[in-house]
């Protein structure tokens, strides 16, 4: 075997140790502890909203409860609300089923 | 046929690469940005879903809302009561809660009441925060709330405009512990009584209530019978919640997926296109590599070789950038997707999650079709009369 494909089976190697070095550091420093677990649950329970503030300005995406089943698609938070398209829509199927 | 792995045809491969080292790189690069921006995107997407689904089960079961003129409006708090009557309820409480816009930063803040004088709250309240000193007129804020105010030289207290116009007073207390960022960023809480003083509700009206219920197979139940008892009411279950958030994060990844599955066939198109209008140079290598007396089965190990050797790598490379990407570097510019556009914005520590069902879809996006579109025209070539090729 010559020199430059043992260097490419040996850059293999080295590649797969770097993820596996990588999920472990990541694994180890990055993933939810116990104790941080803990505390968002006690949070969300106390404020008992249910959603990760990771969206504000958009009502309906920081607190789903407040939004329906269309939402997802109407009032996505990278939308811009603009007038006919986003006012009209039809509603699924099933809803309004005779039971 | 011999099926063992073939030391020699793998160098072969490996050299063949070597040899045309700008078009393997330059397929490398491709391959290896697509799989990362899957990953990703992935990535962001599993973890988030992993936070929320942590902490779902701490939520109270059913939410219910007064819905007039299509728009959530206030609800008498007497409403507990009844609801309270019905069996299988285990507790029902009338939040007071609302959006607060602090116009100078161009924010909205989320206001929570919470009843000052129960135990429990202080009790959990002192475990979430740094330092409780809870008062009527203190508040908790979140990482991201503080750091606003205190840009706007609100260190000690902040002034919250009410309705009529007058100013309401509250003064800063502790703040939240940075681990449940993601959830408290732009959370306030303070009592009931400052809240609705603040948003001016009135003693006898709540935001919504919130009720548990013990036995989980009782929802749907107790579900359909608020509904029927309250016409007008909207009532959510911690069910319907997780539906939304499914649907949410299926829709943002599933646009990303549609894009990246294009892109993705695209560069196949190409890579096939390529390949199948082999050079005249590449067709006679394989005539003569027949010629030395290799056969039709050996030419395809050479070149499902190549094409495994290119298209793991680049899959192993590209997940090593997303892992980076996301976790340590946060996802700058892809985490607006997720965030919106939002001023407060979170610091983004998303929590790590090994995802294998995601890394094992793209491996398998990337990875055989690869493989596939290298093997086809090779196997039309390999097939053809030495002779043919030759010429």
């Amino acid at each position: 075997m010559n020199r430059k494909s043992r260097l490419f089976i040996y850059s293999f190697f080295v590649l797969s140790a770097i993820l596996s070095v990588e999920i472990w550091y990541l694994f180890w420093a990055k993933s939810m502890d116990e104790e941080a677990l803990r505390s968002k649950r006690e949070f969300v329970k106390t404020v008992q909203l249910p959603d990760l503030s990771i969206s504000t300005e958009a009502s309906y995406i920081r607190h789903r409860s407040l939004s329906d089943f269309f939402s997802a698609y109407r009032d996505d938070g990278t939308l811009r609300e603009y007038f006919v398209s986003t006012y009209t829509y039809r509603s699924a199927p099933y809803l309004g089923d005779k039971q | 046929m011999r099926s063992r792995f073939n030391l020699y045809i793998t160098e072969y491969a490996i050299n063949s690469l070597l040899r045309q080292r700008y078009k393997t790189l330059f397929i490398f690069f491709i391959l290896s940005a697509l799989v990362f921006l899957l990953s990703s995107l992935f990535f962001i997407t599993n973890s988030i879903k992993h936070e929320l689904n942590s902490t779902v089960d701490s939520l109270p079961e059913i939410t219910i809302q007064k819905i007039k003129a299509g728009r959530q409006d206030e609800i008498g708090v007497e409403v507990v009561d009844e609801i309270l009557q019905m069996s299988g309820v285990q507790s029902a409480v009338a939040r007071v809660w609302g959006y607060y816009y602090f116009e100078n930063a161009g924010v909205n803040f989320t206001l929570v009441g919470i009843d000052e004088y129960e135990e429990q709250y202080k009790e959990s309240l002192n475990s979430i925060s740094q330092k409780l000193d809870f008062e009527s007129s203190v508040m908790m804020l979140g990482e991201g709330v503080k750091r606003v105010m205190k840009k706007s030289y609100y260190k000690e207290y902040f002034n919250f405009i009410k309705p009529e116009g007058t100013m309401k007073r509250v003064y800063i207390g502790a703040s939240f512990e940075g681990d449940t960022e993601l959830e408290s960023n732009d959370v306030i809480v303070m009592s009931k009584k400052n809240i609705r003083e603040i948003f001016g509700i009135d003693e006898t009206k709540a935001t919504d209530i919130v009720a548990k219920v013990a036995n989980p197979n009782e929802i749907a139940t107790i579900a359909s019978k608020i509904k029927l008892l309250y016409p007008d009411a909207r009532v959510i279950t911690k069910d319907d919640l997780k539906i939304s958030y499914q649907n949410i994060f299926d829709y943002k990844s599933g646009v990303f997926l549609a894009l990246f599955i294009v892109s993705l066939f695209t560069f196949f198109i190409i890579i096939y296109d390529k390949a199948s209008g082999l050079s005249s140079e590449e067709k006679r290598e394989i005539g003569i590599l027949k010629a030395l007396g290799w056969r039709i089965d050996d030419v395809l190990k050479e070149r499902f070789y190549e094409g495994f050797i290119v298209s793991f790598f680049s899959y192993i490379t590209g997940i090593i950038l997303a892992l980076f990407f996301v976790y340590i570097l946060k996802a700058p510019l892809m985490q607006n997707i997720f965030i919106g556009y939002s001023q407060l914005k979170t610091s983004f520590t998303l929590p790590f999650v090994l995802d294998w069902q995601s890394m094992a879809l793209i491996f398998f996006l990337s990875v055989p079709v690869y493989i596939a579109a290298t093997i086809v025209p090779a196997y039309r070539s390999a097939t053809l009369e030495v002779d043919e090729v030759i010429r």
